[in-house]
């Protein structure tokens, strides 16, 4: 799998900016970039001293004109925390002040010197894992300390269970995900060594899964980071909200009129969303996932995504997911990320019209093949 | 209603009943021989619209909020065309004719270049090309619609497919169910974006301005792959297009588009048709995600082929 994480990361850059230069994604190497990094690393971590607390002095929500708090703008969802609580946590939530610094410090560098910083409990692989890139990030804007990201106290971005785990899987869904229901948003194909160095599972476009063929590049909900580009646009006014996810140009257009959901016979890639005010915070729920795009691949009959925004400072919106699925875990389960204030615009994310993975793959998986049909395989090696 | 914000439409209508009381008051409003008649509702005559000023935001602007949808043909030809069998009328019988249509062209006519109109009709010879190769050549060939690519501007308005408008002070959103294509309206009033284009896109830079009644959207910026319609009708990356949305009505607005494009067309042109409010209580726009539908043709040519 590791082979080709380089071509897949390629593939959720490729938008109007930066397309024309995806071979160099994967060429590029670490060292130029480290060096880049090393000059800019000192100013990145001054965040960590003047962002919240300097900020919070006399700031009061900004509203829009009907009363409600304003979530317009940009964000960015960038994190460092791992989604669920490393063991050596226990049921700690917060990370005292110097463990905050550390992980914010090796986060930034991490973030540009691959392999140097690698810790699993540091990153917690899914949500911030610089091992898997492979090019200076810093010159195309997409390093973290570039878009604003901020040091966070916790220990985990799960905060209920209080473990900061993710509950069970219920029987049912074990034995749901056990019979090979292709994971959506992960790495959907392997390498296989065993059968003359073929690339297997890429027989066509949609073997390579729903990144890779475009269909979608996530957009949630919930809203979770990625390495890069995980920049946000919200659009408010008193009738709708709509979320623009920079990775995919995908878009939510969240009705606040309490209207029903749809029908249970309409699937969307991003649910349907209805919104609402409890005080302050603006509160969306989302049903209507399609079988193939359920949140870490929840049952669709059942899944419901409920997203809390709460503006908690001049540059941080505190945002919260549950995830309340009963035939997938046993107990719902939430989670908290910060995010960050950023800055636009968001670039066109032409993802179809610019696929040049899906044609390389499929391309190189018919070459390994008639190679070994020929009996001269191509090693991988 | 302050007189500077009166829509000069409304001015000339407001002359001509004016003008027509008086010749009614000089006359002794015996021309006629009835008296006048109540302001009943009238069938409405195509093409004209009573004078209307449109709602407005809490800013004070126009307020185009809504989910909007254009009834014309255009997507199919934007100038006049017959009724047409589809591609494939072996297998899609009615399914997939084409109906046909007037155009939406001012004048009738788009002032191609001599070779950018051999181009055109190239364009349309070609439309079912499709060669996805991993680089720029996969646009040399083919009509973008049929690989679901998206659509640009102005051919994202006259898709038969809703739109929704969300308007907020600074910036206007126009989502297209089609392909799920997104433009962003950066407002004038928003000093931290960019004026110029700082990147090409498929739906274009664009920057907005009320006059009076009307959204003026100012659009360049744009990759030269996308065109107007299935007839082979383009433009290249020096495409300009300025749109004017102005309400006719609580349920129409009417839509203009100045295109130019020195590198195509010897000079500007316009087009020109209504959009119509969709006002079923639960609209809202569905996903019409075509790249699920497309993969196939798009990627045939290198998928290992499977007996079926």
């Amino acid at each position: 799998m590791g082979k080709y994480v380089g071509i897949f990361w390629s593939a959720l850059a490729v938008g109007a900016a930066v397309v024309a230069f995806a071979p160099i994604f994967v060429a590029a190497q670490s060292a130029p970039g480290a060096k880049a990094a090393a000059r800019t690393t000192a100013k990145a971590e001054t965040n960590i001293d003047t962002t919240r607390e300097a900020n919070s002095q006399n700031w009061v929500v900004p509203r829009m004109a009907d009363g409600h708090p304003d979530f317009s703008g940009y964000w960015n969802s960038l994190t460092f925390t791992p989604l669920e609580r490393p063991a050596k946590f226990g049921n700690r939530e917060f990370l005292t002040a110097e463990e905050m610094k550390e992980r914010f410090r090796s986060g930034l560098r991490g973030s540009y010197e691959p392999g140097a910083q690698g810790s699993e409990d540091r990153y917690g692989g899914e949500l911030f894992n610089p091992d898997s890139v492979d090019y200076d990030a810093t010159t195309y804007g997409l390093s973290p300390w570039q878009n604003g990201i901020k040091p966070n106290p916790r220990t985990s971005l799960v905060v209920d269970p209080p473990d900061g785990r993710i509950p069970p899987l219920t029987a049912e869904a074990k034995a749901r995900l056990d019979v090979g229901v292709r994971p959506g948003g992960t790495f959907p194909y392997v390498v296989d060594d065993h059968h003359g160095g073929a690339v297997v599972h890429a027989d066509n476009a949609r073997d390579l899964g729903l990144n890779t063929s475009c269909l979608t590049q996530s957009g949630g909900p919930p809203l979770i980071p990625a390495e890069y580009n995980s920049g946000l646009f919200i659009a408010q006014n008193p009738a709708y909200v709509l979320i623009e996810t920079e990775t995919g140009s995908e878009f939510r257009i969240i009705p606040l009129d309490g209207r029903p959901h749809v029908s249970s016979d309409i699937h969307q890639w991003h649910g349907d969303s209805r919104g609402h005010w409890e005080g302050d915070t603006l509160v969306v729920e989302t049903t209507n996932l399609r079988p193939d795009h359920t949140y870490r691949n929840g049952d669709p009959r059942t899944q419901k995504i409920t997203e809390y925004f709460k503006r908690v400072s001049v540059d941080t919106i505190e945002y919260k997911f549950m995830v309340d699925d009963p035939s997938t875990w046993t107990k719902p389960w939430s989670a908290i990320i910060p995010m960050s204030a950023s800055t636009g615009p968001l670039f066109e994310y032409d993802c179809s019209e610019n696929n040049n993975d899906a044609v390389n793959i499929l391309a190189g998986a018919r070459a390994f093949e008639k190679k070994a049909a020929e009996g001269k395989p191509i090693s991988q090696k | 209603m302050t007189p500077d914000t009166v829509h000069p439409r409304g001015l000339m209508i407001g002359f001509v009943i004016v003008a027509g009381a008086v010749f009614m008051l000089m006359t002794g409003g015996r021309s006629t021989g009835q008296a006048p008649a109540p302001s009943a509702v009238k069938v409405p005559t195509p093409g004209q619209f009573p004078p209307y000023r449109a709602p407005r935001t809490a800013d004070g602007t126009p307020d185009l909020n809504g989910i909007w949808q254009a009834f014309v043909t255009a997507d199919i030809d934007v100038q006049d065309h017959d009724a047409q069998a589809g591609p494939r009328p072996d297998m899609m019988g009615a399914y997939d004719a084409w109906p046909g249509g007037q155009g939406i062209v001012e004048g009738g006519e788009i002032p191609y270049k001599p070779e950018a109109l051999a181009k055109k009709k190239e364009n349309a010879e070609k439309r079912m090309v499709v060669n996805i190769t991993s680089d720029p050549h996969r646009h040399d060939a083919g009509d973008p619609e049929l690989k679901c690519y998206m659509p640009g501007v102005p051919r994202a308005n006259y898709m038969p497919f809703p739109f929704q408008i969300i308007q907020t002070p600074h910036v206007i959103m126009m989502a297209y169910e089609y392909a799920r294509a997104l433009r962003t309206i950066y407002m004038e009033n928003d000093k931290t974006i960019p004026q110029e284009p700082p990147a090409d896109s498929w739906m274009g830079w664009s920057r907005g301005h009320f006059e009076g009644d009307t959204l003026v959207v100012d659009s360049k910026g744009f990759v030269p792959y996308s065109w107007f319609d299935r007839a082979g009708d383009y433009h290249s990356d020096a495409l300009h297009v300025v749109e004017r949305y102005t309400h006719a009505s609580p349920y129409h607005i009417m839509y203009e588009a100045t295109i130019e494009d020195p590198n195509v067309f010897t000079r500007p042109w316009k087009m020109s048709f209504p959009l119509y409010r969709r006002m079923e209580k639960n609209i809202q726009l569905v996903d019409f995600n075509c790249t699920e539908f497309v993969l196939d043709l798009l990627y045939g040519q290198y998928s290992k082929k499977v007996d079926k």
